[in-house]
């Protein structure tokens, strides 16, 4: 098989060959090596990558294959992880200049189970600084470039997963989430990105992070992968009270059951208000599709996503107690955007901070009621396209917003509440435009509900006009 | 709204906070603006019954 072709296969199709040692995890580690070595130049979605590390797993992967020892779907199947995830003796920098010649001691626990799955890790990939903004231009690193349009952002701040995971460099890449940095950058490039419920996965290991909503989650080419993938990263961690002590199940068991018998509510406030025409299309032939699969379409309100802007405010102020030991250290390291937005919260006031969780509250409450009358929502996973890298701003519904900063975050505007609701969402590409760039719906869910999303979305990828289809630089 | 410079200035002498020249308030300003837009557009939402334990039920729910 050509390497074009063995990059292009899906976890799920490669695991039984290399189950079967038809296919080699070395062979396989040495063609998507090639992979990373040739688009590098173009996408520039590697901070560090790993050859020799690389190389060195795959050959023991092979060798554990050939003494029996078969560890599961991912053994033997190279991945990303993005830079803001630590990983042992490996400099992990956050995107930034002050930390870039961070080396952590050890693993984040998301690190050391894909790595008992028997996963290679190919590098580490690029981000915005500090994870903080939906461009991937960084700074410090370079931007990162959208493997369907050279010009174009892969949205951030995981870009660098996203444009290797769409680009066939990768076959999975471990992404994070605070507030669609997942979904935003798996819909930018084309791809399947997994924000699962809060509590679900460790973050221990996850670096210069909020308490406010951060998420560890996948992103992969198919929605079966995306289950393959969470599978080996979900489970509660008892050094990380944020997770969770509940089960987790089988998420590949529930990929064919159908959209029969389930419920779909489409938020009749906030999400579909300020939308790019060519997204609204795609979204809304996709709920039609998805009716014809079986799936009762229901209109639903969610009146007091008016306010969701206020819940920003509680990030500010995570913010500016986050980043305070890093200031202390490197403020001249500091790129402008993250410093000054970043000092804007020292300014805000414990009662608005007290106020924004109440309004938190209420969205809470409202998406608990709404999700009592239907299994999950769908929602478009971006209001507009990848903008191009040059762009200062971008125009959504006839209003010019920034692409950094203050105001920026108006092109995550689907995303993040999710990020301050705890629930599982995820985004699946469901066409593109006529210029060729990806989009993506969001399906959201009840807590844990994973299953229902993957259900929902298995089935409609299968009619998706986003179905195996790759941008032309994947090929050789 | 905007808060004044010499206000936020006391702020961070008295709450000891970072130091920010007249320049750089000027760069925080508008992150500091949209914090006050948010706040603003809140004052007439009435939160006082919100409580981390309040029940809630179904048919309260949202418009159909």
């Amino acid at each position: 098989m050509a390497d074009t072709d063995l990059l292009k296969l899906t976890i799920s199709e490669l695991a039984p060959k290399i189950k079967a040692k038809e296919i080699s995890p070395v062979d396989l580690t040495e063609a998507a090596l090639a992979q990373a070595d040739r688009l590098q130049p173009k996408l520039n979605s590697f901070i560090t990558m790993l050859h020799d590390q690389a190389r060195s797993q795959a050959k023991e992967q092979e060798a554990a294959l050939m003494r029996g020892e078969y560890r599961g779907p991912l053994q033997g199947i190279p991945i990303g992880i993005k830079d803001n995830i630590a990983t042992a003796h490996i400099r992990t920098t956050v995107g930034s200049k002050v930390l870039a010649d961070q080396v952590p001691d050890e693993d984040a626990l998301v690190v050391t189970r894909m790595k008992e799955a028997g996963a290679i890790i190919l590098g580490k990939e690029n981000l915005e600084e500090f994870a903080a903004g939906s461009t991937s231009n960084n700074l410090h690193y370079g931007a990162v470039h959208n493997p369907w349009n050279l010009d174009h952002i892969p949205g951030g701040s995981s870009g660098g997963g996203g444009a290797n995971v769409a680009a066939c460099v990768t076959f999975a890449s471990l992404g994070t989430d605070l507030g669609g940095s997942v979904r935003g950058p798996a819909n930018f490039c084309g791809v399947v990105g997994m924000k699962q419920t809060y509590g679900r996965v460790s973050q221990r290991g996850l670096q210069v992070t909020s308490f406010n909503g951060d998420h560890i989650g996948p992103m992969t080419r198919t929605v079966a992968d995306s289950a393959l993938v969470l599978q080996a990263i979900a489970g509660y961690d008892p050094l990380d009270p944020s997770t969770v002590p509940v089960p987790v199940p089988d998420f590949s068991e529930f990929l064919d059951r159908g959209l029969s018998g389930l419920k779909m509510g489409v938020p009749s406030d906030y999400y579909f208000d300020m939308l790019d025409p060519e997204v609204e299309s795609a979204v809304r032939a996709a709920i039609d599709a998805m009716a014809e699969l079986g799936v009762e379409v229901l209109p639903v309100g969610l009146p007091s996503m008016k306010y969701a802007a206020a819940m920003r405010i509680a990030g500010m102020a995570d913010s500016i107690v986050t980043h305070e030991p890093l200031i202390e250290k490197g403020r001249d390291d500091y790129g402008p955007t993250v410093l000054y937005r970043t000092l804007a919260g020292q300014f805000v006031l414990g009662r608005d901070y007290s106020k924004a969780l109440k309004v938190q509250r209420i969205i809470k409450e409202e998406y608990a009621r709404v999700l009592q009358d239907v299994d999950f929502l769908i929602t478009p996973s971006a209001p507009v396209p990848a903008w191009p890298i040059v762009s200062e701003s971008v125009n959504i519904a006839g209003k010019d917003y920034p692409t950094r900063g203050p105001g920026s975050g108006m092109t995550s505007r689907c995303t993040s509440p999710s990020n301050s609701t705890g629930l599982p969402a995820m985004s699946v590409p469901c066409g593109f435009t006529t210029g060729g760039l990806p989009i993506g719906l969001q399906l959201i869910g009840r807590p844990f509900e994973e299953p229902v999303l993957y259900r929902a979305a298995q089935a409609y990828e299968a009619v998706s006009p986003s179905l195996s289809r790759r941008p032309a630089i994947a090929n050789y | 709204m905007p808060i004044e410079k010499e206000t936020m200035k006391a702020m961070i002498r008295d709450f000891h906070g970072f130091e920010i020249s007249d320049e750089e308030l000027d760069l925080v300003a508008p992150a500091l603006n949209g914090y006050l837009s948010d706040m603003a557009m809140l004052r007439g939402l009435d939160l006082s019954d919100v409580m981390s334990g309040r029940l809630i039920h179904a048919d309260e729910g949202g418009e159909k």
